[in-house]
């Protein structure tokens, strides 16, 4: 379920700190522990002590996926593009090759099993021997290659194209159109055999962990859907209506863009699933507490925010668990420019925003511990770091992040030559200074959070303004910063979510083009490169680096951390073995009913 | 007439394809593009260039536009880049869904709309007439989403009467089972969009009612001693429908709008919610093709009602 998309969305954010009280009695919980800066703590598993009953488990689970359109309905993880279709086709196993344990770190026991060859920089993947699809067809070497085929193909549809998979060789020639095959997959027992070789230039310490851009991690039926030109596959009915699939359960039925249904899986590899019937249903984020609230469902997928929280956390027979999301927002400073010649950022050095101290000031004049406190209910918390807590080993808990400090601020201006003159500071040649703030257009509350920054920075003396005095719409927003090279914005808030593999080099890295505040320095490639270096193998050493790049970019202040957020969902008391810890690989097998109807 | 009705259809012709470009110029005007924003960090943008490529979006308008036409011509409306499936297939499924909602709300709209209007020019004046007017103001004030909400909550979650996601049960199987079930999903928004959608005809009907009662004809047939119900019945309630006959194009082709209030609060499928986040998403074939069917249904229905109108009221004539 891990799910990689670049969130633009306007919804992400809603904050909060420190709601004191949290309605968690319950049997619930687990040793986990509120993240730093949370106030609200949230255990990743239900630990329902009830007795499974048999009955119960033959009759249905009932999902709502929180979401206020219809969903696309492209089962193929190598093509569809957003978390909709993710979630109503969960059971099916999202056609995952591998399992992993709590940190994400690949782990055998899965579909296959992983070994990376550093002397011969070879990933050798071998299926399990009772691996098959849900029409009893079995998963072949073939079936591992195919999706790469998908995604890398001159016509595709997918979005899914890595940089990175130009690492494989042959790669490179079959993504332009010039080669047939990518050569560097070879199949020692052949193509319906069990082991698939995937030949790299170089393999790296990231490919130990799920979610990393160099290999693709689910399988693809070559057999079935072979006769499809892959630019029509999302259309086909082979993805569309009767999809097949290695996970614990297969599709029953399909109403398209409502609703899926789920029976077990007879040719499943793993842990036979206990519930016999699974509806997914999508519910419109606007009724999605009353939904919750009348016990129509068992719990809830996809999106739901602080305000959500605070609508159900005191709601009898429904427990809150959670984790800290895959997912940050923050605040981004334009330093410069895309230089598409040379295919690299370049920071200039008389940008506005080029001053550290005066990035650093507009940092310590926010009051993002009040604003998370007023508008996330305890499911925002402000951040610290670039990297979120979810990553327990990565994340640098010490960081201090960029807490309210006006004095602070108002000393750094002064230090800068920021000097005041009326109402507003000007820059240090004495020219007047205004500094355009990006503010996607979003919810009340995020309207509100925005005033509030401006109203903090007018008190620390700077004229801050929205971009045309308003707020902008997600796609001028982001074909605004994409650009590569803009003076529209001069700050900005924004999100990210980030893959179950964190290494930042694609969102922060000199060549990356999602570096859209530009920010770039020798130290800065160092640091990211030694997280995946030779030496990272070592795991404390890569720990450490991670570690040493959070402190260094928030010295730079190049780009600040504004908020970190759970992803949560209440669940109902009947349901017994709910457990969101990735380490869980059995998720939907594990779940069982104590009672025969929602209570 | 005949003549008439085919000079109109030809007019057509040159309007829809101005539209069409109209729509295809200010589609592409939008700030961002169908991959702004959809993009996995760990892609590499150079993937969307070539996406963008392959998919002609980098050509000039003119021969953009040039593409779609032929494509059009040869019943292909193009490839939607968010659902990554050919736009006729796509509008179709939403088409039918749409179709069936807005029908059984226009049906209900009209059986309670049209004797509320005759009953209550009837008894202008008195009690009747003013709860019905109150009724009609009343519903006509408040915000149609707000009704839906309420409506999902009291009939749906509290009470528990209606189902309140989809189009469909999950479980229902079987031919029979399956309009029982879409016709049940259908009934609660349905209900509510009559109940609050009827001020337009009742008020027009009503003051024609009350403008027939006075007339020479209707005096005369009193004093012929027709009775009144028969008044009623034969001459007023038949000369009464005038106005409503003009809607009745427009009613027709309009089944197919959508609504995008009731299709979110009721995660229902539809038309609607279709083209808002074709919008959003920048999805131009699916935009392009929506604009384009709305507009030559609005033709359409102009047309139709006024071949309505002339059928109803033989001192109409299209000429």
């Amino acid at each position: 379920m891990v799910k990689k998309k670049l969130v633009l969305s306007a919804m992400a954010v809603l904050a909060t700190l420190s709601l004191a009280a949290c309605s968690n009695k319950s049997s619930s919980s687990s040793s986990s522990t509120a993240p730093t800066g949370a106030s609200v703590k949230l255990s990743e598993s239900y630990d329902n002590t009830a007795a499974v009953s048999q009955a119960a488990n033959k009759g249905t689970l009932k999902v709502a996926e929180a979401n206020n359109s219809p969903f696309q309905g492209i089962t193929d993880p190598a093509l569809a593009s957003n978390a909709e279709d993710t979630d109503v086709f969960a059971p099916g196993g999202g056609d995952n090759l591998f399992n992993v344990d709590k940190n994400y770190k690949i782990v055998n026991g899965g579909l296959a099993n992983l070994k990376l060859d550093r002397a011969n920089n070879t990933a050798t993947i071998t299926l399990r021997k009772n691996a098959k699809w849900s029409n009893g067809m079995p998963v072949t070497a073939k079936d591992v290659e195919y999706p790469y085929e998908v995604i890398g193909n001159k016509n595709t549809t997918s979005q899914q194209f890595s940089s990175d998979f130009n690492d494989i060789q042959g790669m490179a020639a079959y993504h332009a159109g010039k080669a047939k095959t990518i050569s560097g997959f070879t199949y020692p027992n052949g193509q319906n055999g069990r082991t698939t070789v995937i030949h790299f230039a170089h393999v790296t310490p990231s490919m130990q962990y799920s979610g990393n851009s160099f290999m693709w991690a689910a399988v693809e039926p070559y057999e079935y859907v072979k006769n499809v030109p892959i630019a029509k596959l999302a259309a086909s009915t082979q993805v569309r209506k009767n999809p097949i699939f290695t996970g614990p359960y297969k599709l029953n039925k399909l109403v398209e863009g409502e609703s899926t249904t789920w029976v077990p899986n007879p040719y499943y590899y793993g842990k036979k699933p206990q519930i016999k019937h699974i509806s997914i249903n999508v519910v419109s984020s606007n009724n999605i507490d009353k939904a919750v609230q009348s016990k129509k469902y068992d719990f809830v997928t996809g999106g739901l925010e602080g305000t959500d929280y605070n609508e159900l956390k005191g709601l009898k027979n429904y427990h809150m668990i959670g984790s800290p999301a895959l997912s940050y927002d923050y605040f981004g400073f334009n330093l410069g420019y895309f230089d598409t010649k040379t295919g690299e950022n370049v920071m200039d050095p008389k940008a506005k925003m080029a001053n550290k101290n005066l990035r650093e000031a507009m940092l310590y004049a926010l009051n993002l511990d009040q604003v998370a406190k007023k508008f996330g209910y305890g499911m925002t918390w402000r951040a610290n770091t670039l990297i979120p807590p979810v990553f327990k080993q990565y994340y640098n808990a010490s960081e201090k992040g960029f807490p309210l400090n006006i004095k602070k601020a108002n000393q750094l201006l002064d230090k800068a030559g920021y000097k005041k003159q009326g109402k507003w500071r000007v820059q240090p040649n004495g020219k007047p200074l205004t500094i355009y703030f990006g503010a996607m257009t979003g919810t009340s509350a995020q309207a509100a959070e925005y005033q509030d920054y401006l109203q903090q920075w007018h008190k620390i003396g700077l004229n801050v303004q929205l971009v045309g005095g308003k707020t902008m719409e997600m796609n001028s927003f982001y074909s605004t910063l994409q650009a590569p090279k803009q003076n529209k914005i001069d700050v900005w808030a924004g999100a990210w979510s980030v893959s179950s593999e964190p290494t930042p080099t694609q969102i922060y890295g000199k060549d990356a083009t999602f570096n859209m505040g530009h920010f770039v320095s020798a130290k800065n490639t160092q640091l990211m490169n030694e997280m995946n270096s030779n030496k990272a193998w070592n795991q404390s050493y890569r720990i450490k680096a991670f570690k040493q790049w959070q402190t260094y970019m928030n010295q730079q202040a190049a780009v600040g951390p504004d908020s970190f957020s759970y992803a949560w969902a209440p669940v109902n008391k009947r349901v017994k073995g709910y457990n969101i810890n990735p380490a869980n690989n059995e998720f939907w097998s594990n779940l069982s009913l104590t009672c025969p109807h929602v209570q | 007439m005949w003549k008439t009705i085919l000079r109109r259809i030809l007019i057509m012709i040159p309007e829809v394809i101005i539209l069409s470009i109209l729509v295809f110029l200010l589609a592409k005007a939008m700030p961002g593009d169908p991959f702004t924003g959809s993009i996995n960090p760990k892609a590499d943008p150079a993937q969307i260039h070539h996406l963008m490529k392959i998919n002609g979006l980098y050509d000039p308008w003119y021969q953009q536009y040039w593409n779609w036409v032929v494509h059009l011509f040869h019943g292909n409306l193009g490839q939607s880049y968010q659902y990554q499936e050919p736009v006729t297939r796509l509008i179709a499924g939403r088409a039918t869904n749409t179709l069936w909602l807005a029908l059984v709300t226009m049906v209900l709209t009209y059986a309670m709309a049209l004797p509320m209007g005759v009953f209550a020019g009837r008894h202008e004046g008195k009690l009747p007439d003013t709860v019905i007017r109150v009724y009609t103001y009343v519903t006509y004030c408040i915000p149609f989403f707000v009704i839906l909400v309420l409506g999902i909550w009291v009939f749906g979650y509290v009470l528990g009467w209606f189902p309140t996601t989809g189009s469909i049960a999950t479980d229902a199987n079987g031919w029979l089972q399956t309009i029982g079930s879409r016709f049940y999903h259908i009934l609660l928004p349905a209900i509510l969009g009559a109940l609050f959608g009827t001020v337009n005809i009742v008020q027009y009907l009503r003051s024609e009612v009350i403008d027939a009662k006075h007339s020479d004809y209707v005096r005369t047939a009193r004093a012929k001693g027709v009775p009144s119900k028969d008044i009623y019945r034969h001459h007023i309630f038949r000369n009464s429908l005038l106005p409503i006959a003009a809607f009745a194009g427009y009613s027709i082709t309009g089944l197919l709008n959508g609504s995008i209030f009731t299709e979110t609060v009721f995660s229902y499928p539809g038309m609607g919610l279709l083209f808002i986040n074709s919008i959003s998403y920048r999805d131009y074939t699916v935009i392009t093709a929506l604009v384009l069917i709305y507009g030559i249904l609005n033709l359409l229905g102009t047309l139709l009602s006024d071949i309505i109108l002339s059928v109803v009221d033989p001192r109409i004539r299209i000429e």
